[in-house]
């Protein structure tokens, strides 16, 4: 089709200019007789685009090989609202229209195009999984020869402008300097892929590269258009033709600027709020990050609700979306709550209404029938306390979410919030350490066990129906439920270190095993208890009856447990002082990380054993 | 190293070609552009549109998985929340800002956690579970709602379509 046309085309020139000279028989006389005859010129003119497109077509052979269909149709599609602009912009110089103007236009959106085509390639380069040096050899030398042109052209229409005043070289060389940001940014981006492409591993910074260099190209593009609307509009009219690009530039930087807000607060949220994930947090999920489904060997975090992801991804992710990828938490919205950037003993109140922000819906979700006597009145706390602590339940879905979390993280139905990080990181950490997540257990507020003992002053405080009063008895509720809370977490600590220790003895049987079991075991309290705390909250526990599952079974039940799954030796003291070779079954579980996955299941089916036994009853023990 | 995109698409390749989901095949067009993949969806069993094998095309942005993939069934689709031109419409394929048919919650929509596969699971659960509230395609909903048996007849001769057999 098209070597039809040209054909046809060419077929045509060489018929007027053959005409013209077998009329005038000489050079001079014919040349006049084609200028002055309308058809001929018409002609030629067409004949002059046919080359240009011929030319454009061996530039394009040449520095772009064969254009991928995407990159045509993007082509096309920019040609034509090009074409369109150019067409207005004739009607703002009807007066110099000739055949100059309309070659300089022709240059013009020549060049354009093949700064779209150098865009387009550039953009290619992140997807393409192979790029030979052949591309980066068109691509550099495509990209010099744009920048040389554009600067030339600048640079004579900057001259022309200042020689001759302001004529339609003002918009030439406008053009021109957009044009020339165009080449920069693509050049930048080019740099930044290109040296990305040389290293093997991910390279974290060049986002926000690229962020920046959009971010400064779209200010410079921006002030370049309104100067030139601003100018334009003094001179002759205002120039219709810019708005399209104006609009589309000024959309952009928005975006751009938008985004780079975004990010930085998503940075300095990463940077501040969210701990680092540890080795054995990753040892123990499966050590994918899920949005790029790649290792996560460093440089991962662990967001409030307990998903980990790379820096890197939750960073992009976050300049889209401040919430969490996979349980949709708002992370803007929620203090760092349950996990490591929990203060340690000062805020009581406020430490306590946070966690019952957390807790309440959780445990309104997993146990609507109401197990735990305060998780409505702390939810309204919540709402109250809005101005003390940010909106904390408010406006975000917390409740189907942790649902979730509980469905897949822990299968205990009524752990409460606190458990959101899943149980099984438990058997990692050493006994000794503090696990960051529950650095919350060094102070739980203190409840008197009798509600006899509280003090006049503390009962006048929660009597009346004054706000301040319900808040005082709301704060008890609180207290109480954050307890539970932490009494249910010590427990499912106790269960994956008997399970752990299950396991670990599982091949000998009896005697053996027997002892370092019930260390290990006695290592739990030991470490994690202090004890007027614990003490307190178990007590609250049985006095509660908040066990109607097993999940938060009563502290004996527990020991007789572990005896059980351990050995039939009841004459093993489980005393919680007895603590001897810690270090010992510390390192055991040191050693069999690598066993993780089957761990949880089995676990998981000792938990749901449990539960059955539960369900029977074992008043018994 | 190329881009976290064509990485993450060359991984979620790798894992559908390992362990395809049943009734499910996809993958890349050409080796040379992982952006655009050709699914083959086997039309849910027990359901007017078993025994069909839909052909349709995703496209990934270059900014995959931040942004979802667009799926379009390159068959004819009647279908009440596919288009006339085929385009699908399920909330797992749209971005949480937008909300083209305003009903969505937030909780459903893309997220870089979803993946294919997953696409495809919903397409498929939707092909069998048509949900005539959104509808893309309006007839089909006010059909697949009030006159169920022509719903079935015009799906059973798609599904001998996609096939090549005669209707």
């Amino acid at each position: 089709m098209q070597l039809l046309l040209s054909s046809v085309c060419m077929a045509l020139t060489s018929a007027v200019i053959g005409n013209a000279y077998y009329q005038k028989q000489q050079f001079y006389p014919a040349v006049v007789y084609i200028t002055k005859s309308n058809a001929s010129m018409a002609v030629i003119y067409v004949q002059f685009f046919v080359i240009v497109f011929m030319f454009g077509k061996l530039l394009r052979k040449i520095f772009l090989g064969t254009l991928r269909a995407a990159e045509f149709e993007h082509l096309l599609e920019r040609f034509w609202y090009a074409l369109t602009e150019t067409c207005l912009a004739f009607t703002v110089f009807r007066d110099d229209f000739n055949p100059r103007f309309v070659a300089l236009f022709t240059v013009l959106l020549f060049l354009k195009s093949f700064h779209w085509l150098a865009e387009e390639r550039v953009d290619f380069m992140e997807r393409s999984p192979v790029l030979g040096w052949l591309f980066h050899i068109r691509v550099g030398s495509l990209l010099t020869m744009l920048g040389i042109l554009d600067y030339v052209l600048l640079i004579h229409a900057y001259n022309s402008t200042l020689v001759r005043g302001p004529t339609v070289q003002l918009v030439f060389g406008f053009e021109y300097a957009i044009l020339l940001t165009v080449i920069a940014s693509t050049a930048i981006k080019y740099v930044l892929h290109a040296a990305e492409m040389r290293t093997d591993t991910p390279w974290e910074n060049k986002a926000v590269f690229l962020l920046y260099t959009e971010l400064v190209i779209g200010l410079i593009k921006v002030v370049l258009y309104i100067l030139f609307v601003v100018i334009m509009a003094k001179i002759y009219a205002l120039p219709m033709f810019v708005f399209r690009p104006m609009f589309f530039t000024i959309r952009n930087f928005r975006k751009a600027l938008n985004d780079v807000i975004m990010s930085r607060r998503a940075i300095r949220n990463m940077n501040t709020l969210y701990p680092d994930a540890t080795p054995e947090e990753l040892r123990q999920s499966d050590n994918i990050c899920i949005i790029c489904r790649e290792d996560m060997i460093n440089h991962s975090k662990k967001l409030p609700c307990g998903h980990i992801f790379h820096t890197t991804c939750l960073r992009s992710w976050f300049q889209r979306q401040q919430t969490c990828p996979t349980c949709r938490l708002n992370i803007l919205r929620t203090p760092a709550v349950n996990s490591t950037a929990m203060p340690r003993a000062g805020d009581e109140a406020a430490v306590a209404a946070a966690a019952a922000g957390n807790a309440a819906p959780a445990a309104a979700g997993a146990q609507p029938a109401g197990g735990v006597p305060a998780p409505t009145p702390a939810a309204g706390v919540d709402v109250n306390q809005a101005g003390a602590n940010g909106p904390l339940a408010g406006g975000q879905p917390m409740p189907p979410s942790f649902a979730d979390l509980f469905g897949d993280a822990t299968g205990l139905p009524n752990l409460g919030g606190l458990s959101v990080s899943p149980p099984p990181v438990m058997p990692m950490l050493s006994p000794f350490m503090m696990p960051p997540q529950f650095g919350y257990f060094s102070s739980p507020p203190t409840i008197p066990l009798d509600l006899t003992k509280f003090t006049d002053e503390e009962l006048r405080a929660m009597e009346g129906h004054q706000r301040e009063h319900i808040e005082q008895r709301l704060r008890l509720l609180q207290n109480i439920n954050l307890m539970l809370d932490s009494a249910g977490v010590m427990m499912s600590q106790y269960q994956t270190l008997v399970s752990r220790l299950q396991l670990t003895a599982v091949p000998p049987p009896a005697s053996a095993a027997a002892p370092s079991l019930v260390e290990g075991a006695a290592s739990g309290p030991v470490a994690y208890d202090k004890p007027s705390t614990s003490a307190s909250a178990m007590a609250q526990l049985e006095a509660h009856q908040v066990t109607p599952t097993v999940g938060v079974p009563p502290l004996p039940a527990e020991k007789v447990t572990i005896e059980d799954l351990g050995a039939d030796e009841d004459d093993v003291p489980s005393t919680v002082t007895e603590a001897a070779s810690l270090p010992n079954s510390d390192a055991d579980f040191e050693e069999n990380s690598s066993e993780l996955g089957e761990l949880r299941k089995r676990r998981l089916k000792f938990l749901e054993e449990r539960n059955r036994f539960a369900n029977e009853g074992r008043p018994a023990e | 190293m190329a881009g976290s995109a064509l990485r993450r698409l060359m991984a979620e390749y790798k894992q559908l070609t390992l362990d395809p989901p049943e009734g499910i095949v996809a993958g890349p067009i050409s080796e040379d552009n992982f952006f655009e993949w050709e699914a083959l969806i086997a039309g849910p069993e027990g359901t007017c549109f078993e025994g069909g094998v839909f052909p349709a095309r995703l496209v990934f942005p270059p900014d995959y998985p931040l942004s979802p993939p667009k799926m379009k069934f390159t068959c004819d689709m009647f279908h009440p929340n596919i288009f006339a031109d085929g385009r699908v419409c399920i909330s797992i394929l749209h971005a949480p800002g937008d909300d083209p048919m305003g009903y969505e919650l937030s909780a459903e929509r893309w997220s870089p956690v979803q993946s294919v596969e997953k696409i495809l699971l919903s397409v498929v659960s939707m092909l069998a579970e048509p949900n005539d509230e959104s509808g893309a395609n309006v007839d089909a909903a006010i059909m697949w709602r009030e006159r169920r048996e022509e719903f079935n007849a015009i799906a059973r001769r798609l599904v001998r379509k996609t096939l090549g057999l005669p209707p």
